[in-house]
């Protein structure tokens, strides 16, 4: 599988449905989707997705649209302030044009829209929507009951106008915060991401541990997937789930961390005889040029308006 | 456990950034003095391990697989400040790049998986594991207990956080602004859930890797343990160290953190303010009886009278500070004691915290 040039308008060979997710609140996985499967392939493959994750994501970055051309500190702080709008605005309408706002910003920068919006509520919104189906119920939400679905002591219950503006408010929250971090994802290059979180006062040395950690992240990935393969051709017939696999599984994870603590004892030496003493030095960065304080001065007014707007509206 | 944008109100946020923010600059200067130049490689990698460990899926019998966090064993290797800086990197790589936890709900994450799991886990495993030799099975043990206790804690501080939201924001009409389930919703969903999978998740993770370390790569377990011997062989039983000032701030934590909850909860306590609040007829009575009658007014010199000031002018305030009073002199009263047992004889060694000598793990794959 090999990503096309950059002169190609679609970021990259790989289909759709190879850089889609499956539908889970988060990646502890401590609730979601149950699916049965072997224990090997789905640590193989959940490597092989992150590579593919961040594959694309330099892909798109390194086209020739609106926000790559924005300098990433920029990026940075305006996301903050399209989040806190997010966060701030109460009314679905306000939320929805909020949204329709990243989805622009997405066609304006070499992002295909239709992706885009796969990608976004496919990580979580959808699955917010079906956890908050509950919450538009009279049991949790009081309120006027719109919908009857029972009556309970002579008393109607069922979907409430309340417990419904709440999950439709939550549900367009969540995709309008997830769609502008994800914008900034696929049109930043991680370096410059990186080099950019100086501007929120994050500490240098902070910084240097991130972006090692980041290098080091696909070497050991790479070990863990070593490991897999090699118990994986190893196996005759399906995979177990017996206690042996679990053994299998904490001795892969014992020796990884190992493994990444001889190879820090190392990485320390080979940086200290390279003259590293112990102050950290990032990637210096020119000035933000005035199409960078064009665009923060859009979004400062943009969301203002939006705010504004909503306060006078709903009065 | 991740909780993603638009769930939590910025107050929430913020106060999630006002916690967590001093906490990491903390264990950066703690670790920096302990480690000195080693410390950013060696944190580098322990944040990709972080970030790595959430891949291992470890087979259920039922054909499924669960995840561990992984903070949980990274305190019980290499200590809880450690873990602290290492999960809020990988937090970071998830919420920037993946998308997985907010970016302003970075602070309340941080603070769930970065303080209170590595935290509790590490203290419950010192507990349990305290004067055992390196191989014993109490540290497996421990470090399973630990694991799991730690998980259900964060676990119970996501409840919480997302509990208090329908309460403290919503709209004249009644409409929750944010998360709009009750606490009466929110902690049991979320302990259902750890409780009985990911919890034991993570005790498998943390207690099968420390048993194979054991087997395989002794040196790794020595490097927060410096001085512990590796087995029975020429061991000498320690004495309990008692540390008054740990203890006490320890039990103070603990009240602070469930201090919210008393603003929140309905109602009162049984009969507590004057017996005339209890609902007699449920209780097959007529009247109040005489003896708490009698005695029910026997205590009324109090500093913060129902738990307020006065003249009842800015009820939460009051509700505060009388926390913090509270707490306080709580905390004052569990130093005296503590510090009384330790004067009556149960003085243990004093910790000689030694730089953790490090060697290169030989380890086979």
């Amino acid at each position: 599988m090999t990503t096309t040039a950059s002169t190609d308008p679609r970021p990259a060979s790989a289909p759709d449905w190879l850089l889609t997710r499956d539908v889970t609140l988060c990646p502890c996985g401590c609730i979601g989707k149950r699916r049965k499967g072997s224990y090997l392939e789905k640590t193989l493959t959940g490597g092989a997705d992150l590579l593919r994750q961040v594959m694309f994501s330099d892909d798109t970055a390194a086209q020739h649209g609106l926000l790559q051309r924005i300098d990433a500190r920029v990026k940075i702080v305006t996301l903050f302030g399209l989040l806190l709008v997010g966060a701030f605005l109460h009314t679905i309408a306000a939320l929805m044009v909020l949204y329709a706002a990243t989805l622009v910003l997405a066609a304006c920068s070499a992002v295909p829209v239709g992706f885009f919006v796969k990608r976004v509520w496919l990580f979580v919104p959808i699955f917010t929507g079906i956890v908050l189906i509950p919450a538009t119920l009279s049991v949790v939400t009081d309120g006027e009951v719109i919908v009857t679905l029972w009556h309970w002591h002579g008393r109607a219950e069922g979907i409430t106008r309340q417990g419904l503006m709440s999950a439709l408010l939550v549900v367009a929250r969540v995709a309008s915060s997830i769609s502008s971090v994800v914008l900034l994802t696929l049109t930043t290059p991680w370096t410059r991401l990186l080099a950019s979180l100086r501007t929120l006062g994050v500490p240098r040395v902070f910084i240097l541990i991130i972006g090692m950690a980041y290098r080091y992240l696909f070497l050991l990935l790479a070990t863990i997937t070593d490991m897999y393969q090699a118990r994986k051709a190893r196996t005759v017939g399906a995979e177990k789930h017996d206690k042996y696999a679990r053994r299998f599984v904490f001795a892969t994870a014992g020796a990884m961390i190992g493994k990444s603590m001889a190879m820090s004892e190392e990485v320390h030496q080979a940086m200290v005889a390279r003259g590293y003493r112990g102050d950290a030095k990032v990637l210096a960065q020119p000035r933000p040029s005035r199409i960078d304080l064009l665009y923060a001065l859009a979004v400062a007014v943009s969301g203002a308006a939006l705010l504004v707007g909503e306060h006078v509206i709903t009065r | 456990m991740h909780i993603p944008d638009g769930y939590l109100s910025p107050a929430t946020c913020a106060v999630g950034y006002v916690v967590a923010v001093p906490i990491a600059a903390v264990a950066a200067q703690r670790v920096k003095n302990v480690v000195k130049t080693r410390q950013v490689p060696t944190l580098a990698m322990l944040s990709a391990v972080s970030f790595l460990v959430m891949m291992f899926n470890i087979p259920i019998p039922d054909g499924t697989t669960a995840h561990a966090v992984g903070g949980v064993l990274i305190a019980v290797l290499l200590g809880p400040w450690a873990a602290l800086i290492a999960v809020t990197v990988a937090l970071a790589f998830q919420a920037l790049l993946f998308g997985d936890g907010g970016v302003l709900a970075f602070g309340v994450n941080v603070f769930n998986m970065g303080v209170v799991l590595p935290f509790v886990a590490y203290g419950i495993y010192r507990l349990l594991a305290r004067g055992s030799v390196l191989t014993s099975w109490r540290r497996v043990v421990a470090a399973a207990i630990g694991g799991y206790v730690g998980l259900n804690a964060a676990a119970i501080c996501v409840g919480i956080e997302l509990g208090i939201q329908p309460d403290l924001f919503h709209d004249a009409s009644g409409t929750p602004l944010y998360s709009p389930y009750h606490l009466s919703q929110t902690l049991p969903a979320m302990l259902l859930a750890h409780l009985l999978i990911a919890g034991f998740a993570e005790a498998a993770l943390a207690g099968g890797v420390v048993a194979y370390l054991q087997q395989a790569n002794i040196p790794l377990l020595q490097v927060n343990n410096p001085g512990v011997p590796v087995d029975a062989a020429d061991t000498v039983a320690p004495k309990p160290n008692l540390r008054p000032v740990a203890v006490a701030l320890s039990v103070m934590a603990v009240l602070v953190l469930l201090t919210p909850l008393g603003l929140l909860a309905p109602g009162g306590a049984f009969g507590e303010d004057s017996p005339e609040d209890l609902d007699l007829g449920d209780l097959g009575l007529d009247t109040v009886p005489t003896g708490l009658a009698k005695y029910a007014g026997f205590w009324n010199h109090t500093l913060l009278g129902d738990y307020g000031f006065s003249n009842g002018s800015h009820p939460n305030i009051g509700y505060l500070v009388s926390a913090v009073v509270g707490i306080v002199v709580v905390g004052a009263a569990v130093y005296l004691i503590a510090f009384s047992l330790r004067a009556l004889g149960l003085r243990g060694s004093i910790d000689n915290r030694t730089e953790p000598a490090r060697s290169s793990a030989d380890t086979g794959s």
